[in-house]
Parts: C-alpha cells; sequence; structure tokens
C-alpha cells in the first residue's frame, strides 16, 4: 500500500490538538524533577542515613519502568478513594523518576569537578561550603548542562507513554485517529516527525545555552 | 647568602607525625623556618615532603605534634599533643589561619571559571572583605609584579603552564600571607617555562619572603636557599645550609641520594 | 499475604515473556548496534551520513509510538505477526540506536597509539580489531552495554499495551481482577527492580575495573 502523504497532512492538526498537553506536562515534569533532583541530591549529602534513603530511593525509581510506576499511582489513587486524573499521575510519576537520575547527573556533576579546586579554595581561606558554592558549584553547573538536556529529551519522549492512562495528549490523539482509519501508519508517521522536531528544538535550546554557559575542558 | 638575622620563628614544626591508616608517613618532625628564610626541602619521592607541606596549611591532618605559624597554632587546640586528647579547631579557625599561609600547587589550581583578575581578588573580596576597586588594584599590581599585566581578563586555559603558575603565585600573595608553600612548582612545567617561575620565587626571596619550597631543582636550591633540609621515610636527615649540604653531606642516605641524582643527565 | 503467592505463576509467566523480549531485543540491538557503530567509523561520508541521521530520528521519538506504529500497522495490513516478536523487533531496533553509540564510543576510545601500533607492524585493518581493539573495546563497553539491556527490559514494559502478556500487563490483568493496585504493581516493580539493579551492580563492577586499568 503507497504512501498517502495528503492523509498525513491531514492528520497533522489531530494530532496537533494534543500538543499542549504534551508541552505543558514535559515542561513541567522537567522542571519539577530538577528541583525534586535537588533535594535528593541534598539528602544524599545529609549524613548516613539521609544517604541510605536517598539511594534506596533512586535505585527504585531508576530500575522499574515509568509504565509501573504510573500505574502504581493512577489505580492506587483510584482504589484509595482519592482518584487523580491521568494528567496529575502521569506528572507525578515523570518526576519522581527522573529526580532521581537528575539527582544522580548533579552528584556526577559536582563528583568531576577536580578535588583540586577544592584544595586551592581551602588553602586561600575558604570555608568548606563556602568552597562548594563559590569554586565547586559554578564548575558542575557548567558540567551539567549536557547530561541534563539529554534527560530532558527523554522526559519529553517519555511524556508519550500517559496516552496509556487517558490523558489526551498526542500519543493518544494518534491512537484515536488509528481506531477510526486505515491510514495508520501515515498517522503514526506524522506523529514521529512531530515529536521529531520537538526534540530537535529542545537540543538545539541546549546547545545554546550550553555555548553560552558552558566551558571547553 | 646571609640569613636575616631576624630570628622570630614563623613557622614551628614540633614532634609532628602522621600516619595514613598503617603506614606511617611523617615520623617525629621537627622543624623550625625563621622569618625571611627560604627553606628548601629535598628528597626522594614518598618521602612525606608533600605530606609535611599539606600538614602546614592543614590540608592534611596529623596524629601526633603541633604546627605553629606566626606564633598561633594551626589545626588542633594548642595545649594537647598526646594522640587521644586532640582537640580540632573549628573550621572558622583553621580557615583564618589558612589565610596566614600562601599555598602554591604543583597543578596550579586556578579556577578555571574565572578570569585571571577574578582568581587573585577573589580571596581578597570574599574572605578579607575588601572592596572590588581595592581588590583589583592589588591584583593588577601583582599581576604586574609576576609579568602578566596583560592577562588580568583572560581565562586560564589561555595561558601557557609557566603563566598559569605564575597567576597562582599571584593569588596566593594577594592574602599578603606570613610565609608561602611552595610544593614542587615547577614539576608539571616543560623545561623552558620552569625559568619564568622560579625568577618570581627568586625576586620573593630577595623581599625577605618566608617560604618552604619543596622542589627537584638541585641548583636553585643551592643558590637562592638559606638552608635545606633533606627529607626521606617521613623523617629529616639533614638540615644545613647548601655549601655544607652539597659539599659535605653527613646523612649516607642523603649522600647516595646525591650521588644519584648527580649520575643522571643534568646540563 | 495470599494475594500475592497466588498470583506468582501468573507473574512468573509474565515475566518469562518479559526476558524473552529482552533477550531477542538486545540480540538484535547488538547486532545492528555494533554494525551501525562501524558504519560510523569506517564507511564512506554517504552512507555514514544516511545511517547517522536514520539513529538520530529514531532517537528523537518514543519507543511507544514506535510500537503503536508497528502494531497499527501490522493490524491493518493483514500480516499475522505476534506482537510479542513485533515488539521485540522494534525494542530491537529501537535501542540498537543505543547501541551503536556505546560501541562507537568504545572503539573509538581506545588511543589512537594502539591503531598506529598495529598498522606499523604491517597487520590489516581487520586484523587490529580482531587482535588487538576486541580485548581492550571489551573491557570500556562493559558497563554502558549493560545499562543499555537495563533499559531495554524496562522498555518491554511498554508492550503491555499492545496486549503481550509479560509482566506489566500480566500486573495490570491481576489488579483489574483484585482491585488491588499498590500490592501488585509493588510486586511487579520489585521484580523489575531486583533483576535491573543486579544489572547495575554487574555494570558498576565493570567500570570499576576499567577505572583499574586506566
Amino acid at each position: 500500500m503507497p504512501f498517502e502523504f495528503p492523509l498525513m497532512l491531514r492528520s497533522v492538526p489531530i494530532l496537533l490538538e494534543g500538543l499542549t498537553i504534551t508541552l505543558t506536562l514535559s515542561f513541567l515534569a522537567i522542571l519539577l524533577s530538577s528541583f525534586w533532583g535537588v533535594l535528593i541530591l541534598l539528602s544524599l549529602r545529609t549524613g548516613k542515613l539521609f544517604n541510605a534513603f536517598a539511594r534506596t530511593y533512586i535505585e527504585i525509581m531508576r530500575n522499574t519502568p515509568i509504565i509501573v510506576i504510573m500505574f502504581f499511582i493512577f489505580f492506587g489513587s483510584g482504589v484509595i478513594g482519592m482518584p487523580l486524573s491521568g494528567f496529575i499521575a502521569g506528572l507525578l510519576s515523570l518526576v519522581l523518576q527522573n529526580g532521581a537520575y537528575i539527582a544522580e547527573i548533579y552528584r556526577a556533576g559536582i563528583q568531576g569537578v577536580s578535588n583540586r579546586q577544592t584544595e586551592a579554595g581551602l588553602a586561600l581561606g575558604f570555608m568548606p561550603k563556602r568552597t562548594f558554592l563559590l569554586i565547586i558549584l559554578p564548575q558542575a553547573i557548567r558540567k551539567v548542562i549536557a547530561p541534563l538536556g539529554t534527560q530532558g529529551v527523554m522526559i519529553i519522549k517519555d511524556t508519550a507513554v500517559v496516552a496509556t492512562i487517558s490523558v489526551a495528549e498526542m500519543t493518544f490523539q494518534a491512537r484515536l485517529l488509528a481506531d477510526r482509519t486505515a491510514a495508520v501508519f501515515e498517522i503514526f508517521t506524522a506523529l514521529a516527525i512531530i515529536y521529531i522536531v520537538l526534540t530537535t528544538i529542545f537540543n538545539l535550546g541546549i546547545r545554546f545555552v550550553e555555548k553560552k554557559y558552558g566551558y571547553k575542558n | 647568602m646571609s640569613i636575616k638575622s631576624d630570628l622570630v620563628p614563623e613557622i614551628e614544626i614540633n614532634n609532628v607525625s602522621k600516619w595514613f591508616g598503617d603506614t606511617q608517613v611523617l615520623d617525629n618532625v621537627s622543624l623550625t623556618v625563621t622569618k625571611g628564610e627560604a627553606l628548601a626541602v629535598i628528597g626522594p619521592s614518598g618521602s612525606g615532603k608533600t605530606t609535611l607541606l599539606r600538614c602546614i596549611n592543614f590540608l592534611e591532618d596529623f596524629q601526633e605534634g603541633t604546627i605553629k605559624i606566626n606564633g598561633e597554632y594551626i589545626g588542633y587546640q594548642n595545649t594537647a599533643t598526646e594522640k587521644d586528647s586532640r582537640k580540632r579547631q573549628h573550621e572558622r579557625e583553621i580557615a583564618l589561619m589558612r589565610t596566614k599561609v600562601g599555598m602554591v600547587f604543583q597543578s596550579f589550581n586556578l579556577f578555571p571559571h574565572m578570569t585571571v583578575l577574578k582568581n587573585i581578588t577573589l580571596g581578597l573580596t570574599k574572605i578579607l572583605k575588601q572592596s572590588v576597586d581595592e581588590a583589583n588594584e592589588t591584583a593588577h599590581q601583582l599581576l604586574n609584579r609576576v609579568g602578566l599585566a596583560d592577562k588580568a581578563n583572560v581565562l586560564p586555559a589561555s595561558l601557557s603552564g609557566g603563566q598559569q603558575q605564575r597567576v597562582a603565585v599571584a593569588r596566593a600573595l594577594a592574602m599578603k600571607p606570613k610565609a608561602m608553600l611552595f610544593d614542587e612548582v615547577t614539576s608539571a612545567l616543560d623545561p623552558e617555562l620552569v625559568a619564568e617561575v622560579l625568577d618570581v620565587v627568586r625576586e620573593l626571596i630577595a623581599e625577605g619572603m618566608t617560604m618552604i619550597i619543596v622542589t627537584h631543582e638541585m641548583s636553585f636550591a643551592r643558590a637562592f636557599s638559606h638552608r635545606i633540609a633533606f627529607m626521606a621515610e617521613g623523617k629529616i636527615l639533614e638540615l644545613d645550609v647548601p655549601e655544607k649540604f652539597f659539599e659535605t653531606p653527613q646523612n649516607p642516605r642523603l649522600i647516595s641520594f646525591l650521588e644519584r641524582f648527580r649520575k643522571g643527565y643534568q646540563i | 499475604m495470599e494475594l500475592i503467592i497466588n498470583s506468582i505463576p501468573l507473574l512468573f509467566k509474565g515475566l518469562q515473556n518479559t526476558l524473552i523480549m529482552s533477550f531477542v531485543a538486545t540480540l538484535l540491538a547488538t547486532v545492528l548496534g555494533i554494525l551501525f557503530a562501524f558504519i560510523q567509523i569506517f564507511s564512506h561520508v554517504f552512507i555514514k551520513a544516511v545511517v547517522e541521521v536514520f539513529l538520530y530520528l529514531v532517537r528523537g521519538v518514543p519507543l511507544l509510538v514506535l510500537l503503536f506504529m508497528m502494531y497499527y500497522s501490522l493490524l491493518y495490513s493483514g500480516l499475522q505477526v505476534n506482537p510479542l516478536i513485533g515488539g521485540s523487533v522494534v525494542i530491537g531496533i529501537y535501542f540498537a540506536a543505543f547501541m551503536s553509540e556505546v560501541f562507537r564510543g568504545g572503539i573509538l576510545s581506545i588511543a589512537k597509539g594502539q591503531w598506529e601500533a598495529g598498522y606499523a607492524l604491517g597487520l590489516r585493518t581487520h586484523q587490529v580489531v580482531g587482535s588487538i581493539l576486541i580485548y581492550q573495546a571489551l573491557r570500556i563497553i562493559g558497563a554502558p552495554f549493560i545499562n543499555t539491556v537495563i533499559m531495554i527490559i524496562k522498555g518491554t514494559s511498554l508492550v503491555a499495551i499492545i496486549g503481550v502478556t509479560e509482566l506489566t500487563f500480566v500486573g495490570r490483568q491481576i489488579v483489574e481482577r483484585t482491585l488491588e493496585p499498590f500490592l501488585i504493581f509493588s510486586v511487579v516493580a520489585l521484580i523489575y527492580v531486583v533483576i535491573c539493579y543486579s544489572l547495575s551492580l554487574l555494570a558498576q563492577h565493570l567500570e570499576r575495573k576499567i577505572g583499574y586499568v586506566n
């Protein structure tokens, strides 16, 4: 069956009806998990007990598929009488999981700044905390821009999974459409292209930030 | 070279011993560096010379002994000398004491995300609470002094090793320390860049800066230091003025060390 | 609770399918990954560009979308393909894009000097690769390879949506019957965590080993 280009184009507007939710979900998930990641990182650095909790949390979140986390929260919330919407359940799942990934990214970034930088700061007479804030942190921030960018792309792609808990974002729209027409390959190709455009724009944004603030090693 | 007649102790190391786990790296080391004195420390790798230097500004702790800088203890509260009754100083006190000694590292350790100027003024503005203008003024003077006046606004990455090291010296000097600690500051440099750094050190010696120089540059140590110490296996085995040190060494370890050194390819 | 114990046989069946899919997908991803890596390193500019564009596109699309594409296309085209196989193939191709990075990075990170030493002796490319590089590359790629496998295993959970009775699908079935989502999905999550975490420990161990070599 030949590829019907016009059919692909005609599906685009319908798919784009879900764009707002895709974008909103992506934006909120990226924002909130960036902050949640900071909290997890702090927990990692505050003594043995908090470190143990944080490590356990991170390993659970990193090794569980996102769909399982979403089902857990979505269906679980329904059963206990506090049903969360698919959007909220999905957002919560994304933040809980990606906060863990992002905390690891932060941690690796900080660790990647050489110990010698700390020593140089201490030798001048800075206290450890100030050495961290003035010397280590600025360098770590520059190091993590790229990995955070990759994580952001993953978050944008993971928003597609909320289609399975009935959130009307783009993939959900595509499925609705696919159930009604036979031009399914064209529909999903269009969907794929839209995602590629989104992730490309995001990647370009990250590269721009990197050029401005990142530094060459 | 004549020693300054002012025999006021600037750095006093008394019976310092240090263990890394079960391995002893410093063995009852005692040393006094007087004001205006330039003391060189030489010795084989693993002799503890770098560790000793790092104990002086408490980048490393030590289990026994005391260290005083300009009459004040660093690291531990003054009276305790036995191993178990030591009380560590508060971070704030340690940080304050560190401003009194400047350290220059083998790997320069400049802050890569700051300009040369900012590297120098950071300590002035954030610790000594100087105004930005005051700090910049000091920094420019120091850059002049080390011969890098035109490099104030570049990032360290664009400088050669020798230039970076000179900035590191300026950064340490900016804090107006009582003494300077040089930790093999030319070991990581290409041979043709070594001279420009040693020139700076030599000027400091001429100006009367108290310092300890851990180095492999024998001819420099011989020509410009007031005394030289030989360390091996965590102990100071010989301590004397350069003429006696090189002409008539007493300690057998030192004799064989100098032998092996002379056998090496030296220009 | 007895509920968990009763569910175990079903979950086990689901786990079997998860593991089968993971295995097939990993195999496919590895073979394709090596192929793509070699093309990216050794090929003529044109083929290289085609492959690189393809890989970029694959990485920019959610796996779920590709799975739907496969599922619905097959549905409408009338071909009878078991979604388990179809899913494994799609997952394999998807992660081939990631695997090619793993292999490419591994091969490239071996110091140029090794290549040169090999060529200087008179060895030809395939000999240099086979006798010298392969051992070094294996040490370097061990950890990232395992990390990609972990991603594959987690990726298989998405085929629950297209009706394949793997672990997540079975979990959902049980929940629909028993209405104990917290309990059952915790068990499901636990199974994934045990498998994936163990693998990640292996990866960390391998990472430490190459650190030692360096």
